[in-house]
Parts: structure tokens; C-alpha cells; sequence
């Protein structure tokens, strides 16, 4: 047992790669945790998992609906996956220049309710469409971010106080617009997008079976590489990282901050839109009017087991959204309140926000390992060897 | 057995990474001065922390009194009679000076005879009544905000005699203080010894120890080099056991060759963000080749004054001029490539990235520019190579070479990091604001060294240092700073420390 604790204790604080094994720690012991809680609840918590990567396409349930499959729930998934990574990777470039954007949802619904709005009604023909709604997206969530950060830069309002309100101002605002112009009478909901705006190809036939093909996966993966691209070579990322680490200090190296806190906003806005429209105009084809998407919530969970690093975000993204999207087949064959899947990212963000202490525990402990192991200072001799000062 | 009111006998800390205390073994006299004398980092601190209950040992034992003690807080070693006075005083700022030393034992009186309440007119004589006694000058009834440092330590020292405290630690007591105060601490500290209180003195200046101190005990990296008789041991001796090498007292430095007047600052203004005016219709200039130091006590507006130089803040009125060109409103950047380099007072804060590693923290100055960037592109190599270089120029220590993260680096080599980075600028202009603070004496010799190159290189040099000996040391003209104006400009050959310290303490004419 003390070997293993050992063993795990040096993995946490390898310089490399104990980020991943952090997270790698924090996964495993939400899993713990939420095998304990379906015990008490007289449940077999390996059935859950399993029935968890069922519903997600990732194992094969025993029965499947007419034209339907495996890889029909797998494609449902992959539709979670694409706004999700994007909505971390908005969070990531936000967090990375010191900047917790938490309005990720409310940029997220204004740029779906534009893009629906405006060209999801139109009879305008795919090939214009579909890049016009992810213009749309791009530019409304780069101008709500841009605004937030001139608030932040101007008049030092911080970004978590206006992204909040800017949320319920959004919620309320398209709401309003939504129950008084675009109101579905049987549904309540908004009007279905067309699918020549929607950015995913619906009901195509896969291996004999009916798939939902999203086209935002595409942009999701492209957009993680172009984002680890800015801050890993770019003089604009670096000033990001540097605005983040230190504003003080980036302004002593003559980095205009202001502006720096705005492209960062701007930025992080410019991916939250994506994800709106990849949420509402792909994987979803309408706005439950007044309902901030959970996602953009879950999306700063993902950012932070992925360590906010981009391609981190990519797995955590996966692992999250497989109990986002498993969650019903899991409620249904399980009987378990489907809750227990949101639950499981609450313990799951809990554990991953506990990443530095880990570390720490960690460092502690190879420490005073070391000490034990050295020999009493008295008897290692006069003169010793110099220490760090 | 004599009679030791303190014995701290084996005494070994460690933290992570670092042996701090070393089997120390300490014993002091009742009703002596018994002072520590160690470079930064030497120990003395950690030491007396333990002896003051806020940490424990982790191995050796404290006697106090002739009694073994282990102590859980500081509230313990309280109870045993123990006061310290703190660098960083812990005193509340809008209370009065007897507000402040009763805090947490106030004395209860009963007010119309029956409702408890606090004594404040007791308490008042009582601390005016223990001022007089050990010539403190302390006004129990001023407030701490109205008080200058030096009375604010006072009020320190108060604090410890009204808990009637009869072993005094002291640590660094007058590295806040003019020449002046520090004379007037050193009577205090002998009024003290005379009251019959027994006084531990924490410091790295030999001359007090020379002055004030029966014994000294001398630590170098953490372990106990010799206890000396200070009378019958002179000032080199101690230095050099300090260091644990040979000391040179003074860097030898040539006269000055002046050439054109690199920085001419004029009716300089600056407000904090309070709108306060802390720099006051300031001038001066500064020729190539010349060493330009500003001494005054801290918060005078020096630290306001070189950030309004390098831009970190607006001057609000008057003109700075960089070789002739007018950079009053320029940016932080056009500054800097204009020539104005600046070591800036607080390392962590403001002169590096922690968590960026020491090859980008070296070139922060430059990043954006070829060959470190080509259009927007970082070149890492770039990076990785002039951080070789300069490591190995300026003997930057670190243990992964440029990859090292700044924060696994110590203060020294981190200062030497951005001192290197700021020299390479080959700037006209270099500001230094307390380069050697923190540093140990073989940092500061080469720190000065380099401040001393520079200049014969013909770079004017903006010195502004808390330390006057540094001042001393290195100026060619001295000016001195008093709530925000400049008192005094005069050559350094003109003035002695006495006269500055005399300036320093808003004096007109010495």
C-alpha cells in the first residue's frame, strides 16, 4: 500500500506529465464516489457505467429501434462533443489570460437565437447558409466578449459579475423575442431551424443505420489545434499567458494589457458562439425559450480536468459528454434519476478544481521522504553541502 | 552552570528542500545583548521564529528559565515573557498608539459602577508613564497612521514591555531606519538592558553589533559558526566568519567621466491612484557616465518617481527627456526601445513571470521582435539560445538551464536574471530601484559591480535605494527625497551619511 502511494505520490509530481495524472486521479476517484452513492441506492454501479457507454454508442445496448444502432447513439454523441469541446476551449482562452468567463452560455444562446433567427428561416440554399450561421455565432459571441472585456478594461467591472448579468439579460431578452415572434403554438419551444442552416447532416444512412453527421466536430478539433497553436507559438499567445500569469509584469514588458484582455474575450466569445450555433443549429434544432444551456456550465468542468490545456479539453470533453449523453438509456434501463449523470460532473469538477492540492500532498510527502532518507544533518560533516539559499 | 535565561540546545528546522537550522545550539545571559549576526538566509530568523513559538523544531530542545518548554503558538512563548518585534510591524492602523498595545488585554474598568468597559485613561498613563521610563517618546494617544516608522517600532517595543515581556527579540530592527533613528534605537536597546531585560538582536550590520551587543553568535547556512565576545573581536573577523570568506568593505570604484546629459526630468508630477500628489515638482537630470542615486526613507515618492520614468505611470505634469526627445507620453514599450532599461523594486510583482520559465523571463524585453519572432510566430530556439548565453555571461544559476522555472530559482539568481535581461538592453538609461534588498553580501558586491560597469560604459543610472550605504557607495550625485520633493542634489564627495540622513528627515539646511 505505501509503495503504491509512493509510486502515485512522484507520478502526481513528475514535471511532465503529472497534470495528466492528476486528472487521471481525479476521474478515478469520482468514480469512487459515484459508485458508492449507486451502492446506497442498491444499485451495481459497473451496470451503470456500462449502461452510461451504452447509451453513448460505446458498447452495444441489447436492443435497438428500427433503423437504428450502435452507431446511430454514437453520432448523437460526437453532436454533444463538438459544442462541448468548444465551449471549454471558449473557457480555456479566457482562463489562460487570467479571465473566468463564465458567460459561455448566454453567448452561446444569443449566437443560436441570431443564427436561427436570421438564417435558420430563411430560403436561403446550404452552401450560403451553413457559413452564414457560423459567421453569425462567430461574430455575436465575439462582440458580447469584446464588450465584457471593454467593461473589464474601462471601468474594472469584473468579468464574472457582467458575464452573469449578461447572461439573464440574454435569457430574458431572446425569451421575450422567442414566446412573442417565434413561439411554436403546440410546443412552446422556437420554430425548428431549416435544415439547410443546421450544421449537421440529419438521417444519414451509415452501415445501414440512420445517423445524425455533425459538421461541428470538425470545427471542434480544428478550433483545439488552432487554439494550442495561439498559445504555444504565437507572440499574441504568449502575451495571453503573460496578461494572465501577471498583469502587472506584462505591462512593466510593455504589453498593452487593455487590448490584450479584450482579444482574449473577444476570442473566448468568438468559440462560445460556435458552440452555440454547433449546440442549437446542429445538435439541436430550436431554443427551449428562458433555459440557459447547461453545457456552457460543464464546459469550465472540462476545461479543468482537462488542465485547460486544448487537447486535455478534447478528453475531458468525451469522458463528460459520455455521461451527459448516456444518461437517459442509463435512467431508463437502470432506474436511477437521470440527475445522477450531472451529479457525477459536480463530483468530477470538485475533484479536478482539488488538482494543486493533490500536487501538494504529493511534493509533501516525496519531501519528507527525502528527509528520512537523508542522513541526520549533525553527522553530514562540517562544512555540509550548500543549500539552496 | 550559569545562570542562561534562554537555552536552545541542538536546534535542527528543515523545510522543504532546505536545512534552515543546523544542530544550532544557542545560550544567552540574563540581561545581556546577545545578537545573531548571519547573512540573508543564514537562519537567524527561522531561529528565533522557534524560540518565539511560531514553528517547532524538529529536533533539539528550548530551556527557558532553566526549564524545557515546547511551544504550540506564539502565545505560548507570550506567556513565558518573550516579545519580538517583527520587520513588517503588526500594528492597526487606525487606532491610537494605546488602542494598539492593550489589544487583547485591555485593562477593565466599570463604567457609572457597574458596565464593564476598557480603561482607555489607564491605559493611557500607564504606557506614557512605561515610555518615559525607557525614553521611548511615544504619544499614547497618536494615531499609528499620523507616525513616521521609526516611532511606529517604538510602539512595537511598548507593546512587549506592557505585556511585560523580559526577553526582547528583535529582528532587523533598523533596516527601516535612518542613521539618526538607528542611534536613537541603539540608546533605546541600552536603556533596556540597564531596565535588566535580556535582548536578542537579529541582524546583518556588524557596526550595530559593534555598538550595542555583549556576545554575538554568528550562523552561515544555517549552521553556528562561533559565538563571539564582541568587545575583544574586531569588525573583519565577524565579516569574514559571516560570509566564510574574505570580505572587501568597499568596491573599488573610478572617478566618474560625464558626458551628455542622457535624462532631464523637469516639474515632474505624478498622483497615485488616489489622486494624491506623491512626486512633487521634481527636476533633475542625469549625464551619460554618472551615477545618479535618490535616497530617502521609504514611501517618500521614490518608488512613484522611477515608475513615472519607465511609464508604469502617468506623470501627471512636468516633462521627462530621453537624450533630447520629450517621452512624457510615450508607452511602457517606446520607452524601452527608445533606451530606458528598469530593474524594478519588487521582483515577484512586477520584474518576472514566476511560472514562465527563465528563457522567456530573459527575453521579455524582446520576444516580439526577429530573431525571437517572426511574424507572430515564436521562435523557441531563438529563446533557448540567448538564454545559454546570458546564463553563462551574467552566471545565472539554474537547474535546468533555461527550461528552469523562475520560481524553483532563488531571489538572487532571479534578480541576476533580471538584471542580465535589463543590461542587454544596452540601454542609455538604467533605473535600478533597490537592486541588492534581500540579496546576501556576495550578490551585492556583484550587483554593484555591475551598477559600476555600466556607468563607466557610459550609461546614466537611476540608483534608488532604502540602503544608505549603498548610496554611499555607489553615487556620483546624490539627491534626496523628502514627501515627494527633491531636497537636496549635490555631488556624493560633498556630502557625508550624516548629512543625507539629516535630509532624509526633511531637514532644510544640515
Amino acid at each position: 500500500m505505501k509503495k503504491a502511494i509512493d509510486k502515485l505520490a512522484r507520478a502526481l509530481d513528475d514535471h511532465r506529465w503529472g497534470s495528466l495524472w492528476v486528472s487521471l486521479l481525479s476521474i478515478f476517484l469520482s468514480l469512487v464516489c459515484a459508485s458508492i452513492i449507486l451502492l446506497v441506492m442498491g444499485k451495481n454501479p459497473l451496470a451503470a457505467f456500462q449502461s452510461f457507454l451504452q447509451g453513448a454508442g460505446f458498447w452495444p445496448k441489447a436492443s435497438y429501434g428500427g433503423g437504428t444502432g450502435m452507431l446511430t447513439d454514437l453520432f448523437s454523441f460526437l453532436n454533444i462533443l463538438a459544442p462541448m469541446i468548444l465551449a471549454s476551449l471558449s473557457f480555456i482562452v479566457g482562463f489562460k489570460a487570467g479571465l473566468f468567463n463564465i458567460g459561455i452560455s448566454g453567448q452561446m444562446l444569443a449566437s443560436g437565437y441570431l443564427a436561427i433567427s436570421i438564417v435558420g428561416y430563411s430560403q436561403l440554399n446550404a452552401v450560403l447558409a451553413k457559413p452564414l450561421v457560423i459567421l453569425i455565432g462567430v461574430a455575436a459571441g465575439g462582440l458580447l466578449g469584446v464588450f465584457i472585456g471593454f467593461l473589464k478594461y474601462k471601468f474594472n467591472i469584473h468579468e464574472v459579475v457582467s458575464t452573469i448579468m449578461v447572461n439573464h439579460i440574454i435569457n430574458y431578452l431572446t425569451g421575450f423575442f422567442i414566446n412573442t415572434y417565434y413561439a411554436d403554438p403546440l410546443t412552446r419551444t422556437m420554430k425548428i431551424c431549416g435544415s439547410h442552416a443546421r450544421l449537421t447532416w440529419t438521417n444519414v444512412q451509415l452501415a445501414g443505420v440512420k445517423c445524425n453527421v455533425p459538421l461541428g466536430l470538425a470545427l471542434a478539433l480544428l478550433a483545439a489545434f488552432a487554439v494550442k497553436f495561439i498559445f504555444d507559438k504565437t507572440v499574441f499567445g504568449f502575451e495571453l499567458r503573460a496578461v494572465g500569469q501577471n498583469p502587472t509584469c506584462a505591462r512593466y514588458t510593455g504589453i498593452r494589457v487593455g487590448s490584450r484582455i479584450m482579444a482574449s474575450m473577444m476570442l473566448s466569445g468568438m468559440l462560445a458562439g460556435l458552440a452555440g450555433v454547433t449546440y442549437y443549429c446542429g445538435c439541436y434544432n430550436t431554443i427551449v425559450p428562458k433555459v440557459l444551456p447547461d453545457l456552457g456550465y460543464d464546459a469550465i468542468a472540462v476545461a479543468l480536468l482537462g488542465n485547460s490545456s486544448p487537447i486535455g479539453a478534447i478528453f475531458a470533453a468525451i469522458l463528460i459528454s459520455i455521461f451527459q449523453t448516456g444518461s437517459n438509456y442509463m435512467s431508463s434501463s437502470m432506474g436511477v434519476a437521470k440527475e445522477i449523470a450531472s451529479l457525477i460532473t459536480g463530483i468530477l469538477l470538485l475533484f479536478s478544481a482539488c488538482g494543486g492540492f493533490f500536487r501538494l500532498m504529493a511534493r509533501r510527502r516525496l519531501d519528507r521522504a527525502a528527509d528520512e532518507a537523508a542522513p541526520p544533518a549533525s553527522e553530514s560533516g562540517k562544512e555540509g553541502a550548500p543549500h539552496a539559499g | 552552570m550559569e545562570d542562561y535565561i534562554v537555552e536552545m540546545r541542538h536546534i535542527t528546522k528543515r523545510f522543504p528542500g532546505i536545512v534552515a537550522n543546523d544542530d544550532v545550539t544557542v545560550q544567552i545571559r540574563r540581561g545581556e545583548v546577545y545578537a545573531l549576526l548571519g547573512e540573508n538566509g543564514a537562519g537567524k530568523s527561522t531561529l528565533m521564529s522557534m524560540l518565539f513559538g511560531m514553528y517547532e523544531p524538529d529536533r533539539g530542545e528550548i530551556r527557558i528559565r532553566g526549564e524545557k518548554v515546547t511551544f504550540r503558538s506564539s502565545n505560548d512563548a507570550s506567556a513565558l515573557g518573550i516579545g519580538m518585534v517583527h520587520q513588517h510591524f503588526k500594528l492597526v492602523d487606525n487606532y491610537t498608539v494605546a488602542e494598539n498595545i492593550v489589544l487583547g488585554r485591555e485593562p477593565m474598568g466599570k463604567m457609572l459602577g457597574f458596565l464593564p468597559c476598557v480603561d482607555m485613561k489607564g491605559a493611557n498613563r500607564q504606557i506614557a508613564e512605561l515610555s518615559k521610563r525607557f525614553g521611548l517618546e511615544v504619544n499614547p494617544t497618536d494615531r499609528i497612521e499620523d507616525l513616521p516608522v521609526s516611532v511606529r517600532q517604538r510602539v512595537e517595543i511598548l507593546k512587549m514591555l506592557y505585556r511585560e515581556a523580559d526577553i526582547l527579540i528583535f529582528d532587523e530592527p533598523t533596516a527601516v531606519l535612518t542613521p539618526q533613528e538607528i542611534d536613537f534605537l541603539l540608546k533605546i536597546i541600552g536603556e533596556l538592558r540597564r531596565g535588566g531585560k535580556t535582548i536578542i538582536l537579529i541582524t546583518h550590520k556588524i557596526e550595530e553589533i559593534k555598538k550595542i551587543a555583549d556576545r554575538c553568535a554568528i550562523l552561515h547556512r544555517g549552521k553556528l559558526v562561533d559565538v563571539l565576545d564582541v568587545a575583544s573581536t574586531s569588525s573583519q573577523v565577524m565579516a569574514n566568519m559571516m560570509v566564510g570568506r574574505q570580505v572587501e568593505f568597499s568596491s573599488s570604484k573610478s572617478a566618474p567621466h560625464y558626458r551628455d546629459t542622457v535624462l532631464e526630468v523637469e516639474h515632474l508630477t505624478v498622483r497615485d491612484a488616489n489622486k494624491f500628489e506623491v512626486v512633487k515638482d521634481v527636476s533633475f537630470r542625469i549625464r551619460g557616465g554618472e551615477i545618479f542615486a535618490i535616497a530617502g526613507v521609504s514611501g517618500n515618492g521614490q518608488g512613484e518617481l522611477a515608475d513615472a520614468i519607465a511609464g508604469m505611470l502617468r506623470a501627471s505634469g512636468g516633462t521627462i527627456r530621453l537624450n533630447g526627445a520629450d517621452i512624457t507620453d510615450s508607452s511602457i514599450r517606446q520607452r524601452v526601445e527608445a533606451g530606458v532599461s528598469y530593474i524594478p523594486e519588487d521582483r515577484h510583482g512586477v520584474g518576472v513571470f514566476m511560472d514562465f520559465d527563465l528563457s522567456q523571463n530573459l527575453a521579455l524585453r524582446r520576444y516580439y521582435r526577429p530573431p525571437f519572432a517572426k511574424k507572430g510566430i515564436l521562435d523557441f530556439d531563438q529563446f533557448d539560445g540567448y538564454a545559454q548565453r546570458l546564463i553563462e555571461e551574467y552566471d545565472i544559476r539554474s537547474g535546468q538551464g533555461g527550461r528552469t522555472s523562475l520560481r524553483s530559482m532563488s531571489g538572487g539568481n532571479q534578480q541576476k536574471a533580471i538584471i542580465a535581461r535589463e543590461i542587454e538592453q544596452h540601454a542609455s538609461l538604467i533605473i535600478f530601484v533597490q537592486p541588492t534588498r534581500g540579496l546576501d553580501i556576495g550578490a551585492i558586491e556583484n550587483i554593484h559591480r555591475q551598477i559600476i560597469a555600466e556607468r563607466d560604459k557610459g550609461a546614466a543610472v537611476l540608483l534608488i535605494s532604502l540602503e544608505l550605504d549603498e548610496i554611499m557607495e555607489l553615487a556620483d550625485t546624490i539627491g534626496v527625497i523628502y514627501n515627494g520633493q527633491l531636497l537636496k542634489i549635490a555631488e556624493a564627495s560633498t556630502m557625508t551619511s550624516h548629512d543625507v540622513g539629516k535630509y532624509m528627515m526633511g531637514v532644510k539646511e544640515a
